[in-house]
């Protein structure tokens, strides 16, 4: 009797048996192309993030490289000072700045530069001419785009001490945190805006002195770069010159350092000696031996108690250069 | 008036000159320090109410708390359900011991037979189908479009907040009425609406005039301070978009990306001699500044555009207008309001902060490196009723046809009617809107009814 049975079934399976499931197998060619599918997918995404990437970035302004790492700035009242006193002025100013480099120094010589103008140079819509030491300044940042530091000095000043640079002697950011006088009123003695006093010493762009009055804009150091040229043109606004403060651009300063916090945040006060001693004890801090300059304070273009006679008190500085 | 000197300012804070002080307040400082140097950014309550969810106050309901509690009837209603009274032997089925067996089976058993007659080409067909169906109601659909266009990575819509002013000069100067209400509430939904489509926030602010800055006659550069706080509030935001209350986002199936930021070069001008109302002397000629500065178009790279503006017939208009997180905004900021600026000025200045911004803009090089301006009707199309001394002009006033992105309103309350302005942008914005479906429906099924019978309908 045959019957078409099917064969039996071993009695003892294999342990491991085919897995016999309702889902495909993947096999190595269509593996391939998943990957294949699924790097292509990253990619794009890649390629999408990184195209708008570039819309997101910061925009890209100049670095100052530090050549030259000063530029001393004077702005030079022509006409009412004799010839004689404002050549040793000048002269002034370029042994110091020879001493730290070859000048004047345009670029690619290391060492200071010297960038002087003469008041009339500017348009200052009948402004006082004292205000046209920001014009000066900015000039320079514009003359000297590699600059690391602008240093406005007074007309009426001497460097004395021919040793100290500014960029060690003021502006490292260390030697800055010693000097700063932090948590110390803007406009002594009642103002209620103060020096920030948790300021590191990298965020100081501006650094400069106080004397008896307030602010003392006769000497100070700015930073080149952007927020130097925002606070020189926001400092010379012509509604600031047309204001009529008493004393001109430096009332200014007192005014948009109290009132705009982004001036206030990159600013450092230093000892009036570090920057700007005083010739005489009225006005401020008075000059002792070893200050890096002296301004001669509260002198006249004629009469007795000229600049060009008081200069004379401090003709040591010829020798000083000489000997260093 | 000038002084010697400006001013300090003082323990109470606030400018105190003497042609400014009033005679109520003898010091003529009353406003705390505190609230000069804050933050002057709080939304406007309501609204900040809404956001939250619900009213405010506490429910003490003990009722309906939880979810099963609340939803009990209805799962309960959905589970199978067997005889559990089947003792009474008239009742009792013979197939079947629960009621839902029968059916379901029947129905999963006919759907496999389908699918299992189906070819795997046809099937693996419909499994795609079906997948795009399902990955287009999660994308577009659901909230979920809100999440991934906020992802920086895929959208971006976090970098963009929009500042809405409302309340204008509500509180002190006036009471609002029902239209002042309406005109707010469209506003502000339109941009809800927007904000929601594409992943942006929304920032409502209360411009009712207050005491601080009406003492210190700082009414309408709140704006700045708006500005700053909204920036400081959502720390991921790189551009702001302030907006005055009586405007209208037309299309708002346009996103910002698409319509500005993902093309900034080619829609942005910053030479202002191309379109200059003022007549401002471009580029600044200054002997004293570099070649950067005197560059009419600044640097060129879109990357440095912090301000973004539009100019209507008389000027710099702020009823809509974009800036960007950066050391240059924080600058500008602080600037844009001086008490010696005002003090001198504020008698010529009709417009506040705009105559402010255009002062800056003409008196100090800096601002123009970055500012840039955007065709007025990109961002700012006027209705025929603003600038319409010269008749209509194709740069300021909106077109329907070419589907302008954006209406102001500017000035209607000045002698026009707000509210009807904009009813009618509204209605006009959802009809050139339509979908498909409304289309066909409108156009061609009530056309082809109105032919046949002569009878307008509406579906």
């Amino acid at each position: 009797m045959h019957f078409a049975y099917p064969p039996r079934k071993s009695s003892n399976p294999p342990p491991f048996r085919p897995r016999t499931s309702a889902l495909p197998t993947i096999r190595s060619r269509r593996l391939k192309t998943i990957v294949l599918a699924g790097l292509a997918f990253v990619t794009l995404l890649w390629l999408f993030q990184t195209g708008r990437r570039n819309r997101h970035a910061p925009p890209a302004y100049h670095k100052p490289s530090g050549n030259p790492p000063v530029v001393i700035v004077t702005v030079f009242n022509e006409g009412k000072y004799g010839k004689g006193y404002l050549d040793t002025v000048k002269e002034n100013r370029l042994k110091y700045a020879e001493k730290h480099g070859i000048s004047p120094s345009p670029p690619p010589n290391s060492g200071y530069g010297t960038f002087f103008v003469k008041s009339s140079d500017y348009d200052l819509r009948g402004a006082p001419t004292s205000w046209a030491s920001l014009p000066a300044v900015r000039h320079a940042m514009t003359k000297f785009p590699d600059a690391s530091y602008i240093w406005y000095l007074d007309q009426n000043a001497f460097i004395m001490n021919p040793l100290l640079k500014i960029e060690e002697h003021v502006m490292k950011p260390s030697r800055l945190e010693e000097l700063m006088i932090k948590d110390h009123p803007v406009v002594p003695p009642d103002s209620i805006i103060k020096t920030f006093s948790h300021l590191k010493g990298h965020d100081v762009d501006f650094v400069l002195t106080q004397d008896k009055d307030g602010l003392s804009s006769s000497s100070f150091v700015v930073k080149n770069g952007e927020w130097a040229k925002f606070f020189i043109e926001t400092w010379f606004d012509p509604i600031y010159r047309s204001y009529n403060f008493q004393k001109a651009e430096q009332h200014a300063l007192e005014h948009i350092v109290q009132w705009h916090p982004t001036i206030l945040a990159k600013l450092a006060l230093v000892p009036q000696r570090i920057l700007n001693s005083y010739s005489k004890e009225k006005g401020g801090q008075e000059y002792k031996e070893g200050d890096l300059a002296v301004r001669l304070y509260a002198c006249g273009e004629a009469g007795e108690d000229t600049c060009e006679t008081e200069s004379q008190r401090f003709a040591q500085w010829k020798a000083a250069f000489q000997n260093s | 008036m000038s002084l010697s000197r400006s001013p300090s300012p003082v323990p109470g804070g606030g400018w105190a000159s003497p042609g400014l002080t009033n005679n109520l307040s003898p010091s003529g400082r009353s406003s705390p320090t505190k609230a000069y140097a804050g933050s002057n950014g709080t939304p406007v309550m309501w609204e900040r109410q809404k956001s939250m969810g619900g009213p405010a106050y506490q429910s003490f309901s003990t009722q309906n708390q939880g979810f099963f509690s609340r939803h009990m009837r209805r799962i309960s209603s959905q589970l199978p359900r067997f005889k559990a009274d089947n003792t009474h032997g008239a009742e009792r089925e013979k197939i079947g011991q629960g009621r839902w067996s029968g059916l379901n089976m029947l129905r999963l058993g006919r759907i496999r037979g389908i699918t299992g007659r189906m070819s795997r080409r046809t099937k693996m067909l419909l499994a795609f189908f079906l997948l795009f169906l399902l990955g287009y109601i999660i994308f577009y659909s659901t909230p979920l479009v809100y999440y991934y266009r906020r992802t920086s990575w895929l959208g971006g819509g976090q970098k963009f907040v929009i500042i809405l002013a409302a309340n204008v000069g509500g509180g002190v100067m006036e009471w609002k009425g029902a239209r002042e209400w309406a005109i707010e509430r469209d506003s502000i939904r339109n941009k809800k609406k927007y904000v929601a489509k594409w992943g942006y926030d929304l920032e409502i602010v209360d411009m009712s005039t207050k005491k601080r800055y009406a003492h210190e006659w700082r009414e309408s550069w709140e704006k700045v301070d708006f500005v700053r706080s909204t920036l400081r509030k959502y720390p991921k935001a790189e551009w702001v978009w302030w907006l005055d209350l009586n405007t209208f986002i037309m299309e708002p199936s346009k996103s910002l990306q698409d319509h500005i930021f993902d093309r900034i070069e080619d829609v942005t001008y910053r030479d202002i001699t191309e379109y200059n109302p003022l007549n401002i002397s471009h580029p600044p000629a200054d002997p004293y500044l570099d070649e950067l500065s005197k560059s009419p178009i600044g640097d060129g790279n879109p990357n440095s555009i912090h301000l973004m503006l539009s100019q209507d017939c008389s000027g710099f208009n702020l009823g809509s207008f974009f800036m960007r997180r950066g050391t240059w905004t924080d600058h500008l900021l602080d600037v844009w309001w001086d008490p010696v600026a005002y003090e001198q000025k504020h008698m010529e200045w009709e417009h506040k902060e705009q105559d402010a911004l255009e002062q800056l803009y003409i008196a100090q090089p800096w601002i123009r490196k970055s500012t840039a301006f955007l065709p007025q009707r990109m961002i700012n199309s006027f209705p025929t009723g603003a600038c319409s001394e010269k008749g209509t002009d194709p740069r300021i006033h909106y077109d329907q046809k070419d589907r302008d992105f954006l209406v102001n309103m500017a000035g209607c309350e000045w002698g026009r009617d707000c509210w009807g302005e904009m009813y009618n942008f509204r209605e006009l914005s959802y009809y050139l809107n339509r979908s498909l479906w409304e289309r066909f429906k409108e156009d061609l099924l009530c056309g082809i009814w109105f032919k046949l019978t002569g009878k307008k309908v509406k579906f």
